[in-house]
């Protein structure tokens, strides 16, 4: 330090001791919001709650310590100095949770920007509760000055800790809770700002510091909404036991008891607990519609998308298949659901089956140059099952010009079969997948089911000669009891539409004109949040 | 040390001669480079020495094709077709592709010029047929409509415009539009509707590719211009006339006033109007040099196509009489002479004269006129973003002075599938033809075009860029400049059906011109065509028609 030395400030005029104790009580509180904060977002963004709870508390309490021991070294300009630190926690802590939101979602890792925010406010918060102390008015007997600062500050940390789980996140969420806090010590800092005044040296550039830092933090806390529903998207309701940032998107899978749900960008694809209902009423009314065409069973079987290897799990309880060809965009996704012990169980080993072939690229691309060949060798089922079109690269892949080339390597008795969206949540785009089907020369046959985890779950089945409803399941599935949603007596019932879901006029979806996603863009905003199956 | 000098120099000019130039430190960060056609080499014409070199070696082939474009390959396939395969394609420029070469930079390919082609009506079934060879048609439905591949049909969305600083779907600048303006807009379409696919007595389209086809009935129209016209349905709107003249400009390199009236309608009839037909655009990364790359591989698959292009070959003589080709192997520094049936002139062209022996050429010298164009292309550390509508294939700014306007840019990155579409940044190509009132003022934007560095030059386009994308500069990582001084013919009144073709077109000797400008419009349709015809002209020289 090279301030040249000044006359430390009389503290005859000092604040009086139970406003001051009022700040210790504040302080502490929003010390321990954000340590909950921190160690809650650890184990939402990482998984495993109780190490991150034990290494977030741990290296918080020694963070203290340090800040606590460094504070011996501050030795004049005590006030401004308590005021400084209090705004730099103001905007640490207060922007903790967006920052690692943000974070979340552009780094590799999160953990060295958790450890570093974690670190940061810990440190500072050691520091400001000894700077606190020798600010108080001097007469005080140091007994008392220890009982009091103390019983107030771990008062703080119980409020923070009742208050955190039962009102904060709940009503508030994190991000808010986060920049409420920070927006309480800005107002801490403004009052001692005015407070300590007479101890201040250059009193209104600190003052004004302090009003800006809450006028920061108390802006955003407004337009907190917004962040919030960019962050918590990224919020999952179980516990995190992976989570991996590929090249294309972040994978995320939870498991609360045997429930474990895979979610792509924070957008829920599959839950244990019914993806038997989705993924059963996708594979099976295929393959007993094709009946009416074909005489010998499918042989070749294209799976565009469902890296998860659970349709395909579907698929291989047809014994005569001989080759399944699995197209998923990301390599991570495949190698991840044929490799993870908890996600084999699920999908029953499936991709690591000697049938399957993985190839990862983009549908369309692959698609058109196996057009040659597949003239040759058709595929008897097309199982298509992409996120939802929520963007325009993944709207061509339900274009016409994409179902004609589907049209063109599917067998002449061949049937394909594609995820539609929810005929209830996104009607308009349900419908427009059906329209595009049918003007792309092939015979569309729209279902749907209900799966609990995604609400009303829409289907169409496309041939190149016309089908009529499937009375039940098909003859060459062996064993119709293993299945554990569809019966024969429920096959057929899949095909009826209630009165709130009947056919509308839609427009179709064109390569250049790209209707569905507008469609579903719409549906959405009429909805609500509409986050299901949708993908980037 | 010699270069950071020489980029020392380069950024301490800059920083005298550029002025308003507020991110000079970032943009001397990135060195524009001159890339493809270059104009020195076509100016090697003018030289005498090249006559004084002795013939090192005489050929004989059946065919000579002069220009590797559009046109030349065309050639090439028809003759294919017809089983004659005795035939040399003679290129001036290292690479094929002509006006339609495709470039590289790191993150993606690139067109330098040319880079799309509608699909095709069903009259024009040769071209469907080209298409089918080279796997852009995959089949056909049962309605007998073609069905494209794919990944060249242009996905939406298509086009965007930047106006009073958001940008808009489209192309047309909605945005404020009065009553009366709407009310133009709409007689505009009604007008067209009337002559959409509209025939003649004898069942010929009015308006059809190539343009020579069109039947009679409404060729008055190319003695006015497409203003005039505009001025005579009372289509005063400018917001309308905006909109046509961006037409005319991005198809002919003309403004409203400079395009033939026949010219501008056709543009939008030609192949029907876009809200009736079912088509769309084709379009690659590199542009339509991929088209002719793609020719070029289907040639390649029958024949040898290494013996028979001949790149860097500068032909300086013809003796049309006898079919006396000589050219100049830049490359090798020889001298050949081939001699030949036919020699297809798929070049520009305004060059043939100066080939020709003095006073052979019945084409008056300025009876063509070419608008310049500047192209660049642009890597970007990011997408290009903006207020408003999404980023889109093509991204045009409304510009209120015609003397400022430009084409904006298309995004060459546009086509790709999601395992591309993740690398980060994009390539834009920028596209301005240089438009002057007059012949003399063209000659001298085509002067300067030439004369400028690869500095001013990419100023100019960043400026215009900055415009639409402020930050612009910071997100630059390499600058291409293609200077076209001869890029398009320009269809001014009176070109289409005033005589000056049927000269062009008429065999000299054993000579016959094909090239895009002797269609009258800068299409590939009329390469194509014009290719076509006079290949069917050298089969029959050669006794195969």
């Amino acid at each position: 330090m090279t301030d040249a030395p000044e006359p430390e400030p009389p503290a005859a005029r000092a604040p009086p001791v139970p406003l001051l104790l009022f700040s210790v009580l504040v302080v502490a509180t929003c010390g321990l919001v954000y340590e909950l904060i921190t160690a809650t977002m650890a184990s939402y963004l990482l998984g495993d709650s109780v190490t991150q709870f034990s290494l977030v508390i741990g290296v918080y309490l020694s963070a203290m310590g340090l800040g606590s021991w460094l504070s011996r070294f501050v030795e004049r300009r005590l006030a401004n100095r308590f005021v400084h630190v209090q705004l730099l926690i103001a905007i640490v802590g207060g922007f903790s949770a967006p920052a690692l939101f943000l974070g979340f979602a552009v780094l590799d890792t999160i953990r060295p920007l958790l450890f570093a925010i974690l670190i940061m406010i810990g440190t500072m918060v050691g520091l400001e509760i000894p700077l606190l102390m020798r600010l108080m008015p001097g007469k005080q007997e140091l007994k008392d000055l220890v009982a009091r600062v103390l019983a107030f500050d771990y008062i703080g940390a119980l409020l923070a800790s009742i208050a955190f789980p039962l009102a904060l996140l709940p009503w508030l969420g994190l991000v808010r809770t986060s920049l409420l806090f920070g927006t309480f010590n800005g107002l801490v800092a403004l009052w001692s700002a005015r407070a300590f005044r007479h101890q201040l040296v250059r009193p209104r550039l600190v003052t004004a510091q302090a009003l800006i830092v809450v006028a920061i933090t108390g802006s955003c806390l407004v337009v907190g909404g917004q962040i919030e529903t960019f962050g918590e998207r990224q919020l999952y309701e179980s516990p995190v036991i992976f989570s991996q940032k590929t090249r294309y998107q972040r994978l995320t899978i939870t498991r609360w008891s045997d429930d474990i749900r895979l979610y792509i960008d924070g957008n829920l694809q599959f839950s244990s607990a019914d993806e038997h209902r989705y993924h059963e009423s996708l594979v099976h009314p295929a393959f007993a519609a094709r009946e009416q065409l074909a005489s010998a069973p499918a042989r070749r079987v294209l799976v565009l998308g469902g890296g998860d290897g659970l349709a395909i799990r579907e698929l291989l309880r047809y014994p005569a298949i001989a080759q399944i060809d699995l197209v998923d965009l990301d390599p991570e996704m495949t190698r991840l659901f044929r490799e993870t012990p908890a996600l084999t169980e699920l999908n029953g080993g499936s991709l690591a089956d000697a049938r399957v072939k993985v190839h990862n690229a983009d549908a369309m691309r692959w698609l058109e140059d196996q057009r040659e060949a597949a003239r040759d060798e058709p595929w008897d089922i097309i199982v298509i099952d992409l996120p939802d079109p929520n963007n325009l690269s993944l709207g061509k892949l339900y274009s016409r010009a994409f179902y004609r080339l589907v049209r063109a390597v599917l067998a002449p008795d061949g049937v394909a079969v594609i995820q539609s969206t929810s005929p209830y949540l996104s009607p308009q785009a349900f419908w427009c997948v059906v329209e595009t089907v049918d003007a792309a020369d092939l015979h569309a046959l729209p279902y749907h089911a209900h799966v609990p985890s995604f609400g009303d779950w829409g289907f169409t089945l496309a041939a190149r000669s016309p089908i009529a409803r499937p009375e039940g399941l098909a003859f060459e599935l062996p064993e119709p009891e293993a299945l554990r949603f569809l019966t024969p007596e429920l096959v057929p019932t899949l095909f009826a539409f209630p009165l709130d879901q009947r056919r509308r006029e839609v427009e179709i979806n064109r390569l250049d004109t790209q209707m569905l996603v507008h469609y579903y863009d719409q549906d959405l905003h009429s909805f609500g949040p509409l986050t299901r199956r949708a993908g980037s | 040390m010699d270069l950071s000098r020489r980029k020392l120099l380069i950024a301490g000019t800059l920083g005298g001669a550029s002025l308003g130039c507020r991110d000079s430190r970032e943009a001397a960060s990135v060195e524009p480079l001159f890339v493809g056609q270059s104009p020195e080499r076509g100016h090697l014409l003018r030289s005498a020495a090249l006559l004084d070199h002795p013939i090192d070696e005489r050929r004989k082939h059946g065919v000579v094709i002069v220009g590797g474009g559009a046109a030349g390959l065309s050639a090439a396939w028809r003759l294919h077709k017809a089983g004659m395969h005795d035939f040399v394609i003679l290129e001036l420029e290292p690479a094929l592709g002509g006006t339609a070469r495709s470039g590289a930079l790191p993150r993606s390919a690139h067109p330098m010029g040319a880079h799309y082609l509608p699909t095709p009506p069903p009259e024009c079934s040769e071209l469907r047929s080209l298409l089918a060879d080279l796997g852009l048609i995959v089949g056909y439905e049962h309605d007998g409509t073609p069905e494209y591949r794919t990944t060249a049909i242009c996905a939406a969305p298509e086009e965007r415009h930047f106006f009073h600083g958001t940008w808009h779907p489209g192309l047309y600048p909605a945005d404020g539009e009065t009553a009366d303006e709407a009310d133009q807009w709409a007689r505009f379409w009604d007008r067209l509707r009337a002559l959409d696919r509209a025939r003649d007595g004898s069942g010929e389209l009015l308006f059809r590719l190539p343009v020579r086809r069109s039947a009679g009935r409404l060729r008055g129209l190319d003695r006015m211009s497409m203003a005039a016209w505009l001025d005579e349905q009372g289509l005063t709107s400018w917001r309308l006339r905006w909109y046509v003249d961006y037409a005319c400009r991005d198809d002919y390199g003309c403004t409203l006033d400079q395009t033939s009236a026949f010219a501008g309608l056709h543009h939008f009839l030609a192949r029907g109007l876009e809200d009736t037909r079912d088509g769309a655009l084709l379009t690659w990364p590199g542009g339509n040099g991929e088209l002719l790359g793609a020719l070029h591989d289907h040639l390649g698959a029958h024949l040898d196509m290494g013996e028979r292009v001949l790149a860097d070959h500068l032909v300086y003589a013809i003796d049309p009489e006898r079919g006396r080709v000589r050219v100049r192997d830049l490359s090798a520094g020889r001298s050949v002479e081939i001699e030949a049936e036919a020699v297809l002139w798929a070049a520009p062209r305004f060059v043939l004269r100066h080939v020709l022996p003095r006073g052979r050429d019945p084409l008056a010298p300025e009876a063509l006129s070419y608008a310049p164009w500047l192209v660049a292309n642009l890597e970007l550390t990011r997408s290009p973003g903006g207020v408003g509508a999404s980023l889109a294939w093509d991204n045009v700014p409304v510009i209120e002075d015609p003397a400022a306007r430009n084409l904006g840019y298309v995004l060459a990155t546009h086509q790709e599938g999601r395992d591309q579409a993740i690398e980060a940044g994009a390539v834009i190509t920028y596209y301005q033809p240089l438009a002057a009132a007059d012949p003399q003022g063209l000659a001298e934007a085509r002067a300067l075009l030439l004369a400028s560095d690869a500095r001013e030059l990419s100023e100019q386009v960043l400026r215009a860029l900055e415009h639409m994308h402020p930050a612009i500069r910071r997100q630059l990582r390499a600058l291409h400049l293609h200077r076209w001084g001869h890029a398009m013919i320009r269809p001014i009144p009176g070109l289409l059906f005033g005589g000056a073709l049927d000269t062009a077109r008429a065999p000299i000797g054993r000579v016959r011109a094909c090239a895009t400008d002797v269609g009258g419009l800068p299409l590939f349709e009329e390469a194509f065509y014009g290719a076509l015809e006079a290949a069917d002209w050298a089969l029959a020289r050669v006794g195969r028609g």
